[in-house]
């Protein structure tokens, strides 16, 4: 089910600042509104028909007191839209319709927490180790990257000085472990012998071709494992079905709208 | 001091009564419950549900939208739960939200469109049918149904005989003659025409040489399709006597008050829904505030007043 009733509302640019190849922004909203980590905004902000479509960005964070709101944004450009808000100053307009999606579910259970983000998949993970801060739960980090460059600043890791719980890995070896994140969960695995993977559960978003290898490594062994998916979307809110993604229901398979049934789904229903 | 009048926004398609000239687009806007955190949706004029076929349909695979200059195309493949769970789940929640429904139809063949019309007949909540007749094939020939006067005719009458409900008739931009096509409804027993649904398009990926679509080919809409449709209604509304509902490309109440200048009894506003949830309703305020500074006191006195040149 999704979390709660999204609302249409116009915002205000309090920041838009890059940091390396990210950019963070905060919005002044009329509202303070609550979210599940994992459930995603749809984002407008540029003059004109043209691009026509907002463009859907994971919600980092949210704050405010009744009758004021801020929420937080991180994001990379990556085509036209996200150029065009990247472009956007403090004081400029953003039409904003959140929160929306199904999140990151965190049933209270004694587990192991293993937050996988693969490039900038980290804005939806990061807010689900705040939550599990405040359940006081286990949790250690995985974030991949081409390169050092394309990593988050380490301020921006949640408990990053934690000894142990951030494992840094790039493709080209720059920073951390040299190979994927899914290379690295195996060696962590690896590592958990003689008691296993046993209650271990991975909250994973980033390119689908990573969470198919995560999903791949970690479901013969029991470990739960929930993805976030990333598709085009046009509405986000359910009205479109445009942004389907093949899930298996029983026997038979069907489409799913990853803006509504997903964003996040329990890997095992996914048809990579 | 001057008093403002609120103006008189009702609207009329045939035997069908809207409080406002502005309807959401099929398609567009569900079964309108997921509009409801947003707005009370008995403030349209309508709500046109998604398109609604005798069997459920699975739809086609991803690569379903993308997005073009002002416009977007998509590949849906009418997706939709059937029309038994509609009768029986969907509609009984549409009573209380007070609003004026359409049900948008499709089949594979004529034997399905009546099925699923007759079907609908049995629903009080349904003020109209209207009958997608702007993509489909046939059983056998492969033949769009929408694309000549003679199969649209032929469907239409079918479909006519299935229902007591009004029928209104979507029809296909992707004609030669658009004027022929809706005098083809009309004379089939149409109680009204609504125009125009996608126009027929296509993008590719010069890098993957593949197209965006998994279908190829998909429909265009948005405001890059609305001087097309504008057309259309005004040679349509020309066409025929039957009312004609104006449908491309409406994002702003503007955009709906020339619909209705060159002679739409209403319109419908789809695309607009997906960008901002709000659209349809924005629309209705637009054309009150507009009437009010206008000084128009009713629909009726702007609707179809084109000014052309002698």
């Amino acid at each position: 089910m999704p979390h709660g009733n999204p609302r249409f509302v116009h915002g205000k640019i309090l920041h838009n600042t890059g940091s390396g190849i990210f950019y963070r922004m905060e919005v002044a909203i009329p509202e303070r509104i609550d979210f599940v980590p994992g459930q995603f905004a749809m984002v407008s902000g540029w003059p004109g028909n043209d691009p026509l479509l907002p463009r859907p960005l994971a919600i980092f964070r949210s704050g405010g007191v009744r009758g004021k709101g801020t929420v937080e944004f991180v994001y990379k450009v990556v085509g036209r839209g996200t150029a065009l808000l990247s472009g956007l100053h403090a004081g400029d307009p953003l039409a904003l319709t959140l929160p929306l999606g199904h999140g990151f579910e965190f049933p209270g259970e004694d587990r192991s927490w293993w937050l996988v983000g693969g490039g900038v998949g980290f804005s939806s993970v990061f807010p689900a180790a705040a939550a599990l801060e405040g359940q006081r739960a286990d949790f250690e980090i995985f974030l991949g990257a081409r390169t050092r460059d394309q990593l988050p600043p380490g301020e921006w890791i949640p408990g990053g000085a934690v000894p142990g719980r951030v494992h840094l890995c790039t493709d080209d070896g720059t920073a951390g472990f040299f190979g994927t994140v899914a290379a690295a969960l195996r060696d962590r695995i690896d590592r958990r012998r003689p008691t296993g993977p046993a209650r271990v559960a991975i909250l994973a978003c980033g390119p689908r071709e990573m969470l198919k290898a995560v999903a791949e490594l970690a479901l013969p062994l029991d470990i739960r494992v929930q993805v976030s998916l990333e598709s085009w979307m046009a509405c986000g809110f359910g009205v479109c079905w445009g942004c389907v993604t093949a899930v298996r229901d029983g026997e038979k398979s069907g489409y799913r709208r990853v803006c509504k049934e997903g964003p996040v789904f329990d890997a095992r229903e996914v048809v990579w | 001091m001057t008093q403002s009048v609120t103006p008189d926004l009702s609207a009329r398609v045939g035997s069908v009564l809207l409080k406002n000239p502005v309807m959401s687009a099929s398609g567009t806007f569900g079964y309108g419950l997921e509009f409801t955190p947003f707005y009370d949706i008995s403030r349209l004029g309508a709500v046109i549900v998604k398109g609604l076929s005798l069997l459920p349909t699975p739809g086609n695979p991803p690569g379903r939208i993308v997005e073009t200059p002002a416009g977007m195309l998509n590949a849906i493949g009418l997706q939709n739960i059937g029309v038994e769970r509609f009768v029986t789940e969907v509609a009984p929640r549409l009573d209380d939200l007070g609003a004026v429904y359409v049900a948008n139809i499709y089949g594979r063949t004529i034997e399905e469109y009546e099925a699923v019309a007759r079907r609908l007949s049995e629903v009080p909540a349904l003020a109209a049918i209207e009958l997608n007749a702007s993509c489909p094939n046939v059983k056998e020939g492969g033949i769009a149904f929408g694309s000549n006067p003679e199969g649209l005719s032929g469907l239409t009458r079918r479909v006519r005989a299935a229902t007591p409900k009004p029928l209104w008739v979507k029809l296909s931009p992707n004609v030669s003659d658009i004027g022929a096509i809706a005098r083809a409804a009309e004379e089939a027993g149409a109680d009204a025409v609504t125009l125009i649904n996608t126009l027929v398009g296509m993008a590719v990926d010069p890098r993957t040489r593949r197209p965006m679509l998994s279908n190829v080919t998909g429909g265009l809409s948005g405001p890059a399709v609305k001087p097309v449709a504008l057309r259309m209604v005004w040679e349509a509304c020309k066409a025929v006597k039957i009312p004609v509902v104006g449908i491309g490309g409406i994002q702003s109440a503007g955009d709906a008050l020339e619909f209705l200048l060159v002679g739409a009894a209403a319109v419908q506003v789809g695309t607009a829904n997906f960008r901002n949830p709000n659209a349809c309703v924005e629309i209705v305020d637009g054309i009150r505030d507009f009437f009010v500074r206008e000084r128009i006191f009713r629909l009726d006195d702007y609707r179809g007043k084109l000014l052309l040149r002698e």
